[in-house]
């Protein structure tokens, strides 16, 4: 593959590598208005867009791989194949990246250092997977730990794509007690463009909108506090979702089970942390656009969110309190006070039971 | 003596342990286990929803092993579990489970249901809300060592007749063999085919076994009913002859909760490991097929299908033996749908058989079997469980249908290779 990615970056632009794939210019207009739009960009932007992306030389990517379970990749690489997305997605020169290459022990670490070489300060890293600071020995490439070899390819890189909650915010591998001592990419690199693609996994259009977006501009989207781009972070679930008419009039589901759940109103209650996530799922939704979790009857779990997997039980509605120290503190002093007291319960219970006989099997009565 | 209503709730405080919690606790209320259960998906009644029939013990967890549930309970404000409410609960729990564990299969949150039924099962009949046939069941079990008022004599002139039929000697009381071979009540007043068919498989394996007389009845209505206590009683009359005669496994007869009681709850109940193995029937004779012990000749050319018995298959794991055993006899052998692990009940295991008024429920809920029967188009249905195969019977009887039910061990001595030389 990466051979083929060398002639191809050597050869051509992106425009001719479409066309050599049988990509219509009609085709690729819809996707560029589609991805336009998408980064909330005004309508003449689209043929600036299409202009740009196929007089753009093949954009060279060293993908990174360190604590993940390769869940981002699985949504990036399956989106919903064949489409424009995917293409362009094979339209970049993917010259390093574990699970997609091809080659494999010495071969494979070769063309990684290679591409840095040859396209010193001008390609693209994609890291997905947080990083270990305790033992580096919790994760390693070809002897070497994540730590460095995220610093060594970020050196010469142009800006660094953090995709997935673990990269973006540390994710799953930080949750308490966090063993591994989990980071994420920008616990480390400081002096780089970091552009924080975060959701377990991210949605695999906004990864693409922000490739497409580098290609046309040279430049990183505009981003929140959070280094989220802004185009796709901008709003909560909960402002796009569409079952927010139930949530103004007050109609909740109570139970999953319940009429009011099968009437598809409002999650809130049942723990949905759509109000406080920060993500695109209700207007790109997933598998082809076909469905989003809350629209398949099950409330948001904020995974785009920082510390997600220990903001308070996913089933728990927003409102009460989920992790206030005192909270914590208060219920792990009433837990063990009730631990000694259901104890005193089942053993006076066990004291007080006296061997069944067949005659004590029906009332004296009866 | 009697049963009270302080005893029941007593007990339901005593057998509410840790899994029991987590499983009130961990429940999403996502009605998966209605589906699965015969009783709902036959009647489409929402009473019939597995965690439903547990309501009566969820209430005592949640009034007295939980914070909310105990200020509750102090305050006045959740009422007392009361006797009329037990008495309304008692067909769901008796009559409406038969403990196959099915519902327990698809809880996404891994609830065992049929182990808390069980548990329940232990205050229901400490208040006196059992069945009044279950009781009796019970009563002559732990007083005259068998549900059915079966004793040794009876089963003295199966061994007679079966004696005289095959021309081969039942062994009893015999120490030190192999096998200590149990059976169940229907099997010696019903199927006396099951003790000839075995003779006849044994003598040909070469296999030494024995019958014990304090110690025939495989079945145990102390499980079924729910006390534990007269459950111990009478697994232990197993355990003591086994360990008496030395021998190194005890077979479990072609009887479904016989199984249950005597290879998972038996240790527990005694508070002790076995010095012995329990294998079910079906174990013993794929091992000594495997071993090459025993040869079979021509093929059934009948269709056949096989019914698992819940506690068996789903609850036991005695799935691919039967189908060992099928494949080398049967010709023409057809699966019916969700067969193995996710099969479904017959209607009358745990105890609803023994239970007369369930009886037109049971009937009704037979109607999936019967679906399945007739999808496959056999007139010969093979089980290895005797209470399966009487429920059965009865229900086909009672729908008119014309298919023969038969236990899987004789139709395998039908196609035993027979040395008559041995």
């Amino acid at each position: 593959m990466k051979q083929a990615n060398q002639q191809d970056s050597q050869l051509g632009t992106v425009g001719e590598g479409l066309e050599q794939r049988g990509v219509t210019r009609r085709d690729f207009l819809k996707f560029c208005t589609a991805i336009t739009a998408m980064l909330a960009l005004p309508p003449s932007m689209v043929e600036v867009m299409a202009a740009a992306i196929s007089k753009a030389k093949r954009q060279s990517v060293i993908w990174l791989s360190f604590q993940e379970c390769t869940g981002c990749t699985e949504s990036i690489t399956r989106s919903h194949s064949p489409t424009l997305e995917n293409l362009i997605f094979d339209l970049i020169s993917l010259d390093y990246h574990h699970t997609l290459q091809a080659a494999s022990a010495e071969a494979a670490e070769l063309s990684r250092t290679q591409s840095m070489k040859e396209n010193e300060g001008k390609y693209l890293l994609i890291v997905d997977g947080s990083i270990p600071m305790g033992n580096p020995g919790y994760s390693t490439i070809a002897g070497m730990s994540n730590y460095d070899m995220l610093v060594e390819t970020a050196k010469g890189a142009a800006a660094i794509v953090a995709v997935g909650t673990c990269a973006t915010y540390g994710g799953i591998p930080k949750a308490d007690p966090n063993p591994t001592g989990a980071v994420s990419v920008g616990d480390i690199i400081k002096d780089k463009p970091i552009i924080n693609v975060p959701g377990c996994p991210p949605i695999p259009v906004v990864m693409t909108g922000v490739l497409a977006h580098f290609l046309t501009f040279g430049n990183i989207p505009e981003l929140d506090n959070l280094g989220r781009p802004k185009s796709f972070y901008g709003e909560t679930i909960h402002d796009r979702c569409y079952r927010r008419p139930f949530y103004d009039q007050g109609k909740f589901a109570q139970t999953f089970d319940d009429e009011a759940a099968r009437k598809g109103w409002c999650l809130f209650k049942l723990g949905c942390k759509g109000p406080v996530t920060y993500n695109a799922c209700a207007t790109t939704k997933w598998n082809d656009g076909t469905s989003f979790p809350i629209q398949s009857g099950h409330g948001c779990i904020g995974c785009s969110e920082p510390n997600f997997w220990d903001a308070g039980p996913l089933y728990q509605a927003l409102s009460m309190p989920a992790s206030a120290t005192t909270a914590m503190l208060g219920g792990a002093a009433a837990g063990a006070v009730i631990t000694w007291h259901n104890r005193s319960i089942k053993s006076a219970a066990k004291a007080a039971h006296s061997k069944v006989t067949v005659q004590e099997l029906t009332r004296e009565e009866k | 003596m009697s049963a009270t209503l302080a005893k029941g709730i007593n007990s339901f405080k005593d057998v509410i342990d840790a899994p029991i919690a987590s499983f009130f606790s961990s429940c999403v209320h996502c009605g998966l286990c209605a589906e699965a259960c015969l009783f709902y998906t036959e009647t489409g009644d929402a009473k019939y929803t597995p965690i439903h029939k547990l309501e009566p013990l969820r209430r005592v967890w949640q009034q007295e092993y939980t914070l909310l549930g105990k200020l509750g309970k102090a305050l006045g404000l959740s009422k007392p579990i009361t006797d009329e409410e037990l008495a309304e609960w008692e067909p769901l729990v008796y009559d409406s489970c038969t403990m196959c564990g099915r519902c327990a299969m698809v809880c996404p949150v891994g609830n065992d249901l049929t182990y808390m039924i069980r548990k329940m099962r232990e205050g229901m009949s400490a208040s006196g809300h059992a069945p009044a046939d279950l009781v009796g069941a019970t009563t002559r079990a732990v007083n005259l060592g068998s549900p059915m008022g079966i004793k040794w004599p009876a089963v003295l002139a199966q061994i007679k007749h079966v004696q005289d039929e095959t021309g081969i000697e039942v062994p009893v009381e015999k120490s030190g063999v192999d096998y200590l071979v149990l059976m169940s009540s229907m099997e010696i007043i019903n199927f006396p085919e099951y003790l000839s068919a075995l003779s006849r498989i044994f003598k040909q394996a070469g296999v030494s076994w024995t019958l014990a007389q304090d110690a025939f009845e495989a079945t145990n209505s102390g499980i079924q009913i729910g006390a534990s206590d007269l459950a111990r009683e009478i697994v232990s009359r197993i355990v003591i002859a086994a360990e008496r005669l030395k021998v190194k496994c005890v077979i479990s007869p072609e009887c479904g909760h016989a199984f249950t009681a005597l290879r998972w709850e038996g240790p527990n109940l005694m508070g002790k490991a076995y010095t012995f193995d329990v294998k079910h029937i079906l174990e013993v004779l794929d091992e000594l097929r495997s071993a090459g012990k025993l040869k079979t000749n021509g093929k059934d050319k009948r269709p056949l299908t096989y019914h698992d018995p819940c506690q068996i298959a789903r609850r036991g794991g005695v799935i691919e033996q039967p189908r060992h055993i099928l494949g080398d006899i049967a010709a023409d052998f057809r699966e019916m749908p969700d067969a193995g692990k996710m099969n479904w009940c017959c209607g009358g295991g745990g105890g609803v058989s023994a239970n007369s008024r369930a009886e037109p429920l049971r009937l009704e809920v037979f109607k999936h079997k019967k679906g399945q029967i007739e999808a496959t188009g056999v007139k010969t249905l093979v089980t290895a469980c005797a209470n399966c195969r009487i429920v059965m019977e009865e229900s086909l009887e009672h729908y008119h249908m014309k298919v023969e039910v038969i236990g899987l061990t004789e139709l395998l001595a039908e196609y035993l290779v027979e040395d008559k030389a041995l």
